[in-house]
């Protein structure tokens, strides 16, 4: 038996309306949801670089440090072998001018170089080419100079000439160098 | 005038008023302290960032100094670095001398934080000549060698005997733990 002539309609709870209304809150939900989770992952992000850039800058610093100080080392090297160098090479010019000054007629037997004076022992003709050839350069470059003769056999005369530098001068030299 | 309102239209109401309400907490409880710190954050990154590259510019800068003073240093950084060898040194250098002794090493005081080894020398020469190039030769050897007083030189018939100590200096491998092993790469 049939009382009406068209199908009734189902009746939900959930109407046209209230279905715009749920996908409005929804949107909305999962947009909060989502800002939250993207500023949750950057925070996440921002700590971990950050503790991985802290750890590089401290690495860099360390390995700056290190080749600094291998730099100063190096540094101090090269003008410490440039100190031994020039000293060599003072030392050569030193010897040159010692053989230069000894006059041809004045033979050396020989010579010791000290670091703050020089003895000679040799052979001259005369005192007197000594003391003029000889003794008067050395007397312009040591302070104090000594010199004692021994007659030799052929009548010419061996000496000893002992030169000394004042210390202060001779430290005032080596802080020269 | 009497209001009308279903209950459906009252319970849609209520959840609305619930979720501003919500987003509303939510807003200013989690999501702007949140967005602050990640300003904040951000911020914060861009200056280590910064700094960062300050130390890396600052590092190459370095590491390029070091490189070139290696590079320009190579002879004597190996040279501090090498052990001495007694008959290498006399197969180098014996060629300036008619003939030519060295004694055994030993070592000296400390120069400048470096080790200082002796070596007593005698020799003989036939001219001053000979003795300046072996002075010049030293400055190119293969270990930084310095001549010290005194100096002997003895007249030998046609030759001169010549008798003197050298110094041999080496990296402290004690005081320069740090820096001593300075290989040249």
């Amino acid at each position: 038996m049939k009382y009406s002539y068209i199908v009734p309609r189902k009746k939900s709870p959930i109407t046209p309306e209230l279905q715009i209304v749920f996908t409005f809150f929804l949107i909305t939900l999962v947009m909060i949801f989502l800002t939250y989770a993207f500023l949750l992952y950057k925070d996440y992000t921002f700590k971990k670089d950050k503790t991985t850039i802290i750890a590089h800058t401290k690495e860099l610093k360390a390995n700056i440090k290190q080749m600094q100080n291998h730099i100063r080392f190096i540094q101090k090297q090269k003008a410490f072998s440039e100190k031994v160098f020039t000293q060599n090479m003072v030392l050569k010019d030193s010897i040159a001018n010692l053989f230069d000054l000894v006059p041809q007629r004045i033979t050396l037997s020989r010579a010791k170089l000290l670091k703050n004076g020089l003895i000679l022992y040799g052979i001259t003709p005369s005192k007197d080419v000594y003391n003029f050839m000889l003794q008067a350069p050395l007397r312009s470059i040591f302070h104090k100079t000594y010199t004692s003769f021994y007659p030799a056999k052929n009548g010419w005369f061996m000496f000893v000439s002992t030169n000394y530098m004042d210390a202060v001068q001779n430290e005032e030299l080596d802080n020269e160098d | 005038m009497k209001i009308k309102i279903s209950r459906q239209h009252l319970y849609v109401s209520f959840i609305s008023l619930l979720l501003l309400l919500f987003v509303f907490v939510f807003s200013f409880g989690v999501l702007i302290p949140k967005g602050k710190e990640y300003r904040e954050s951000r911020l914060e990154l861009r200056k280590e960032n910064m700094e960062f590259q300050k130390y890396q510019n600052f590092h190459d800068e370095t590491l390029g100094t070091l490189k070139n003073l290696q590079s320009k240093n190579r002879h004597i950084i190996s040279a501090f670095d090498a052990v001495f060898n007694l008959d290498r040194f006399e197969k180098q250098h014996k060629v300036f001398f008619s003939s030519f002794n060295i004694s055994k090493i030993s070592r000296a005081k400390d120069e400048e934080g470096f080790a200082s080894y002796e070596v007593n020398t005698s020799s003989q020469i036939s001219s001053p000549k000979n003795f300046y190039n072996f002075l010049d030769a030293l400055n190119k050897s293969d270990w930084i060698i310095g001549v010290n007083f005194p100096i002997n030189f003895k007249r030998d018939g046609e030759m001169i005997k010549s008798s003197f100590i050298m110094k041999v200096y080496v990296n402290n491998k004690d005081k320069n733990s740090t820096a001593s092993k300075s290989v040249a790469k």
